[in-house]
């Protein structure tokens, strides 16, 4: 079986079934201008205040501090801006104040 | 501190010849001055340091980093 849809019935499929036609960002839009506490996948931990976000949820942010869980919990401070890469993005925790050190 | 809202693609346009700090997803850490950029994420940066672990281990003179291995890019001013 094989699905190759004309562009109509591939339009059915994305206003009527597909649940994530385009990114419906409302939530992490309600965050801009507040802290957010980012859990990334690999022991990393980031806490700064959301700037902007886009399609694929790149965020910047700034007064941004770095955490790396390790049993020592080292922490990095940086102030200005970055750009947060989104691929490595695991959680979202609006207001979020970052793990206890 | 300018609050307005920012999208990626702006921050990009305006960090171009600032000295940035880019993390990779392996931990290593680069500074130098951006050069250039683009969509990907793939950028090259001028008078880079390379350190690794906290500790500076090489110097290039220009290094191109695939976008896919960014963790981040951040403006530098650094305190720890």
């Amino acid at each position: 079986i094989t699905f190759t849809p004309n562009t109509n019935e591939l339009q059915f499929y994305i206003f009527n079934i597909c649940h994530y036609p385009r990114f419906c960002p409302f939530l992490v839009d309600k965050c801009i201008g507040s802290r957010i506490h980012i859990v990334m996948k690999n022991d990393k931990e980031i806490v700064g205040t959301l700037l902007g976000f886009d399609d694929f949820v790149n965020m910047v942010l700034e007064d941004v501090t770095e955490f790396e869980i390790t049993p020592e919990g080292r922490r990095i401070t940086k102030l200005d801006q970055i750009l947060l890469n989104g691929n490595n993005i695991t959680m979202l925790i609006p207001g979020g104040e970052g793990p206890e050190v | 501190m300018s609050l307005r809202k920012q999208t990626p693609s702006d921050f990009l346009k305006q960090i171009i010849g600032r000295p940035v700090v880019v993390k990779l997803n392996s931990g290593v850490d680069y500074r130098g001055v951006l050069a250039c950029l683009d969509g990907y994420m793939n950028i090259a940066v001028e008078q880079t340091e390379e350190y690794v672990n906290g500790q500076l281990k090489n110097k290039y003179g220009d290094a191109f980093l695939r976008g896919n291995n960014l963790l981040y890019i951040s403006t530098q001013k650094r305190k720890m």
